[in-house]
């Protein structure tokens, strides 16, 4: 008996959960949603900085990977993959004119929980300064958003970048560069 | 010399030391892209993704676990019409290269009839209507002779025919003309069944463009 198809679901390692998944073994891909679904959520935020088209993004992304599922071979960790997948349908799907729109998404309608003990006043000037931040990431030429928010946010290595936008560690590092000295010409003087 | 945009990141990323490139100690204008940085790193640090309701994780399982049942069992490669797309789009592309060369160089090569009089006015004479391209192809999907019979009467054909029957795959790919993820070399490492399929698609193919 193959191993997908023994043995507790959560005890499988990557590569079995995804043939499990080829072989339509009930459950094994809710596993996959449910293991990467917030870092995939994260992700798609970073891009749009709006909960509900990263709430559609993220959807995107676990259908296109279930659709895409026979092509993981494994050469990577199925998180680099997603995230390849993720970075490919935010880049597609987003530009940035519709991101700016609702990057001032109204504190009454977001759902963070703060749970560090701020003053009102702070938490205003914290969030407003978020806000400039994000809009000037969503300015950002496509490589160099996506390599921003990679590193910065998701904590991947230059060469884990390179792989998700199959590019060198060079151009990696250079594109990083370049978009942090970008953010300070956007930014200016208001941070 | 400056520091490039490696050693500044390392440096501003802390995986490199200050220590490790004298040459910020004198000069001010990497020091103050070294700062700047290090500012615009440390204000893209402190913007954090909101959490969502913990109810929300929940609700996008089971919103995905529906587009899913909608979707179907999970394509196997063979039957990944994208994936096909990919492989059928340059292969066409090469066969019809192929076929164009070999019709050109057909007319090209192709023996000019002697002239000849005819009540005392010279003339040509018609040469012989070339094969139909179809023909030339059709036994792509059986993996036999590609040319055949068109090649016996033609010296241009002919010449191809001779070239490619001493042709291996193998020294074709070491040679770099299918390298390894090529549509050449996925075509060459084809099944029977998948060369059968491959074979009927392109059929379709050509019976739709009407070559």
């Amino acid at each position: 008996m193959p191993v997908a198809d023994s043995g507790p679901l959560a005890e499988l390692d990557e590569r079995a959960l995804v043939d499990a998944c080829l072989a339509q073994r009930a459950g094994a891909f809710d596993l996959i949603v449910e293991r990467h679904r917030r870092a995939v959520y994260q992700l798609c935020y970073r891009f749009v900085g709006h909960h509900e088209d990263a709430s559609d993004l993220s959807q995107d992304v676990f259908l296109r990977a279930y659709r895409g599922l026979h092509s993981f071979r494994g050469q990577s960790t199925l998180a680099t993959w997603l995230y390849r997948i993720g970075v490919n349908v935010c880049l597609n799907r987003v530009s940035a004119k519709t991101t700016l729109g609702k990057l001032t998404e109204p504190i009454a309608e977001r759902q963070f929980v703060d749970v560090h003990a701020e003053s009102p006043s702070e938490r205003v000037l914290k969030h407003e300064r978020g806000a400039r931040v994000r809009a000037a990431i969503a300015r950002l030429p496509r490589k160099q958003r996506a390599t921003l928010i990679l590193r910065m946010y998701h904590e991947m290595s230059h060469q884990e970048i390179a792989d998700v936008l199959g590019s060198s560690v060079g151009a990696v590092k250079a594109n990083f560069f370049h978009a942090l000295a970008n953010l300070k010409k956007l930014l200016g003087e208001t941070i | 010399m400056h520091l490039n945009t490696d050693e500044l990141v390392d440096i501003a990323e802390g995986t490199r030391t200050e220590a490790s490139a004298p040459h910020l100690g004198v000069c001010e204008p990497c020091r103050a892209r070294l700062h700047e940085l290090r500012a615009m790193l440390s204000a893209a640090r402190d913007v954090h993704v909101p959490e969502p309701s913990p109810l929300f994780w929940d609700h996008l399982s089971s919103r995905v676990s529906d587009a899913v049942a909608a979707e179907g069992a999970p394509r196997s490669a063979w039957l990944d019409v994208t994936a096909w797309h990919r492989l059928l789009t340059p292969a066409w592309a090469v066969t019809a290269s192929l076929v164009v060369i070999v019709a050109l160089s057909s007319r090209l090569m192709a023996p000019q009839p002697p002239a000849a009089t005819l009540n005392g006015s010279p003339y040509t004479a018609a040469p012989p209507p070339p094969p139909p391209l179809a023909a030339v192809i059709a036994d792509t999907s059986t993996g036999t002779d590609v040319l055949g019979d068109a090649a016996s009467d033609d010296a241009s054909l002919m010449l191809v025919a001779s070239l490619t029957s001493a042709l291996d795959l193998d020294a074709a790919s070491d040679a770099g003309l299918a390298p390894s993820g090529s549509a050449e070399h996925a075509v060459t490492h084809m099944s029977d069944s998948e060369l059968r399929e491959l074979g009927r698609l392109l059929k379709e193919e050509l019976a739709r463009s009407g070559a």
